[in-house]
């Protein structure tokens, strides 16, 4: 099987990557443009917030962003309710058109852990609401199948705290939101490094979703085509299927006819008996 | 009348349409919400304000 054939499919759309970016952190516009060229994502994460009335004709985002290219993904970042969130999806749709919606409830400044009851408060409601609701969670296996029954297209349980850059910190919990999940699992937050994805990949996830990682390298564009490789790796590594893995170490050559040279503290018993002298 | 979270002199006659022109806002290309109607920026209404109306214009900026 080829990556290329290998389609992650969202609410009834498929794309050919499985990399998501987020647009906060860059420097400008131009470098964004790059990166999302060079990372071959086709998922695009925005936030929405107030304009800034003090200072009009601000060059908003969505100019800069092709909309027949990019499958645009709003969130609900900076709400701390349920309400909050609700409230924020649906500005979020009157301003793109997009009914996507990745649901943050955070009401935790210092580590930015989601609110579990108001995450599934909020889902409910924005699928009533006609939105495909994508929602950051905590790796829960008993809140991922309650988001999913909830109707919910995806669920997106973080790897370490968000912006961290701490790598795949939830490896354990993260396998039981794997095990028997109905909908696509979108490893979001905390992922530093292309191995750190290759990780989550490996481990089964359907996708991940990467900003900071990138947006503070040294190199953003380098970094986003090397996310795009990680990515790509793990997917095929997991599809591949590991190998088992061992207590002890198991040769890969042959053991058997190796030649020797004769051990000096070991009687040849193959050889001729020698005589004492 | 709340424009932002900030309070905002209500006139009598004041519609939506004047409201953003008064804030220099293109309404392309952004959201506007008055209580819990949301509007398209390209579709806002010229609706009447009242004093006790809360109004959100928003936009998309980068985010994660």
């Amino acid at each position: 099987m080829t990556v290329h054939h290998d389609l992650l499919t969202i609410a009834g759309t498929s794309f050919q990557s499985r990399l998501m970016l987020g647009t906060g952190k860059f420097p400008d516009l131009h470098v964004m443009r790059d990166v999302l060229e060079a990372s071959g994502t086709e998922i695009v994460t925005v936030a929405i917030r107030r304009v800034e009335l003090g200072a009009p004709g601000h060059v908003g985002l969505l100019d800069a962003l092709d909309l027949d290219r990019y499958q645009l993904l709003p969130n609900t970042a900076g709400c701390r309710t349920a309400e909050e969130a609700v409230r924020v999806a649906r500005l979020a749709r009157a301003a793109t058109g997009v009914s996507w919606i990745k649901l943050e409830v955070i009401p935790d400044a210092r580590w930015l852990l989601p609110d579990p009851v108001g995450t599934l408060s909020a889902a409910r409601t924005l699928v009533d609401d006609g939105f495909t609701v994508l929602p950051y969670m905590q790796p829960d296996a008993v809140l991922a199948r309650a988001l999913e029954e909830a109707g919910c297209a995806t669920v997106m349980p973080l790897a370490s705290p968000i912006g961290s850059g701490r790598g795949l910190r939830t490896g354990e919990l993260l396998r039981t939101v794997l095990d028997g999940a109905g909908v696509p699992v979108v490893v979001d937050a905390g992922l530093g490094v292309p191995s750190d994805a290759a990780q989550a990949m490996e481990a089964g996830a359907d996708a991940v979703l990467v900003n900071t990682a990138i947006a503070e390298a040294r190199d953003p564009v380098a970094m986003a085509r090397a996310f795009a490789l990680g990515v790509q790796a793990g997917r095929l590594a997991f599809l591949a299927g590991r190998m088992t893995e061992r207590e002890h170490a198991s040769p890969s050559s042959p053991a058997a006819g190796v030649p020797r040279l004769p051990d000096p503290e070991m009687p040849d018993l193959t050889g001729p008996v020698h005589t004492p002298v | 009348m709340q424009v932002n979270g900030q309070p905002h002199p209500h006139r009598p006659g004041l519609t939506l349409h004047a409201l953003l022109r008064e804030l220099d806002v293109r309404p392309e290309r952004v959201a506007v919400a008055v209580n819990d109607d949301f509007y398209p920026g390209a579709r806002v209404p010229d609706r009447p304000l009242e004093p006790r109306d809360t109004i959100e214009i928003v936009r998309i900026i980068g985010g994660g």
